[in-house]
């Protein structure tokens, strides 16, 4: 009998991936904080560029983060300056959208920014649909 | 050769539309009635079941799930994908469609709709007087260029002059900002600044995402503020009303406009509790914030 794929697995695997790619390639020349137009929203900026990306490279690892690394991840928005910035072509973003993850705890580590996740949010999807859509719409399109 | 014969049969589309759109029913109808006007027969899918999994950084597992479950879904329609959403099209590049099998071709509306603007210019038949600075972020543009093309596409629309945009936010949409308010407090003072500046009529958002957080500004009193597809629609002569920006302005009245019936459907406490607190939120101007 077949075994039924472990939810997950392939996306699991695909971040473990790019994390050591991420890991092998990434030099910490800092370019990617230098250039980052939300670092200046940091509850902790940084003032050495090279150390801040060495620890994100730690919370990529599952280890603690400084309250830079963390306050660096914690406004990411995915502007994506980074990504031309870096001058070997890690992909900054993908590397700091991992780290996110993995600060929040969604990739099994512990957590180590509070998740702020709205108990409501697709409840409100949900109930916008029924104010903007037809019995009907809502039947054939949700 | 019969008349018939000529006539193209509509290609079928599926317009995955997403989920918090949702807010904006007629953005979804005009996107609808725009693709139809094109040639397309779109089936439209969004809402909580087709939801992308973006929003599940804290747990990669549920993301995971809903990914599968959304792919799958797309799949089963076996039709090209037109996509609405900025958030579900990076996702779907950057982890669904490449841990999941994807039997569709994909694209952004946006690119389509560029692609085939020589189509849609000769559509745009109503004079929309108005200078329009388009509210821009740095990020999504790398993926598809909207911030160049969503101005070409305005300016197919009969009366509409679109200014230099002398801002450009971070970010990839304004809504990723809602736990960030110092920086969508200086987004939306930067774009109010740099609107005025520019003598412009109206702020015109790319993505809802940002519709909804800068249509605060129209409620405000500070600028007229509106999404390209709106403009697009409204030069179509497309009669779908824009609700939310009137629940919007209405605030604490919004109740009134949406009605006891509809409210009833989403339950009084839940609208007070989650929808009514959105309806009347303000964004935090420097000066007065009103008009000059």
């Amino acid at each position: 009998m077949a075994t039924r794929p472990v939810i997950g697995q392939r996306l699991k695997e695909y971040e473990e991936q790019e994390v050591e790619r991420i890991l092998g390639a990434c030099t910490r020349c800092g370019k990617c904080y230098e250039v980052c137009p939300m670092a200046q929203y940091s509850k902790a900026p940084a003032v050495d560029s090279q150390a801040v990306v060495g620890a994100v490279h730690a919370v990529l690892r599952g280890e603690p983060g400084t309250a830079e690394a963390l306050g660096w991840i914690g406004v990411c928005t995915r502007s994506g300056v980074c990504v031309p910035a870096c001058p070997e072509n890690v992909d900054p973003k993908m590397m700091m959208r991992l780290a996110r993850m993995t600060a929040l705890g969604g990739r099994g580590q512990p957590a180590q920014l509070p998740v702020k996740e709205d108990p409501d949010y697709f409840d409100r999807v949900r109930a916008f649909a029924k104010l903007q859509l037809t019995e009907d719409e809502l039947k054939e399109w949700t | 050769m019969s008349t018939s014969a000529n006539v193209r049969a509509a290609q079928p589309v599926t317009f995955w539309y997403g989920c918090n759109v949702l807010r904006h029913g007629d953005i979804i109808h005009s996107c609808l009635d725009i693709l139809r006007a094109l040639g397309y027969e779109p089936a439209p899918v969004g809402g909580v079941d087709y939801c992308c999994g973006t929003v599940k950084d804290a747990n990669q597992t549920a993301a995971a799930g809903m990914a599968t479950r959304t792919v799958g879904k797309l799949n089963a329609r076996s039709a090209p994908v037109v996509v609405w959403c900025p958030s579900c099209h990076s996702h779907m590049h950057e982890f669904m469609g490449r841990t999941n099998e994807r039997h569709f071709n994909m694209s952004y509306l946006v690119e389509l709709l560029h692609a085939k603007r020589a189509q849609l210019a000769p559509l745009l038949v109503h004079q929309v007087p108005m200078k329009v600075f388009l509210h821009q972020h740095v990020g999504f543009n790398d993926l598809v260029p909207v911030n160049r093309m969503v101005p070409e596409l305005l300016s197919l629309i009969p009366g509409v002059q679109v200014l230099e945009a002398t801002y450009t936010a971070p970010g990839y949409m304004c809504a990723s900002f809602a736990a960030i308010p110092k920086a969508l407090e200086d987004i939306n003072n930067n774009t109010l600044t740099a609107a005025r500046a520019a003598g412009a009529d109206a702020v015109v958002t790319v993505f809802h995402q940002c519709y909804r957080e800068l249509v605060g500004l129209d409620a405000a009193g500070a600028i007229a503020v509106y999404n390209y597809i709106q403009l697009i629609a409204r030069a179509m002569g497309l009669p779908y009303e824009d609700e939310y920006k009137a629940w919007k302005r209405a605030g604490e009245g919004a109740g009134e406009l949406i009605g006891a019936e509809r409210i009833a459907k989403v339950g009084i406490q839940f609208y007070e509790r989650a929808i009514l607190p959105e309806l009347k939120k303000r964004p935090k101007l420097r000066d007065s914030g009103r008009g000059t």
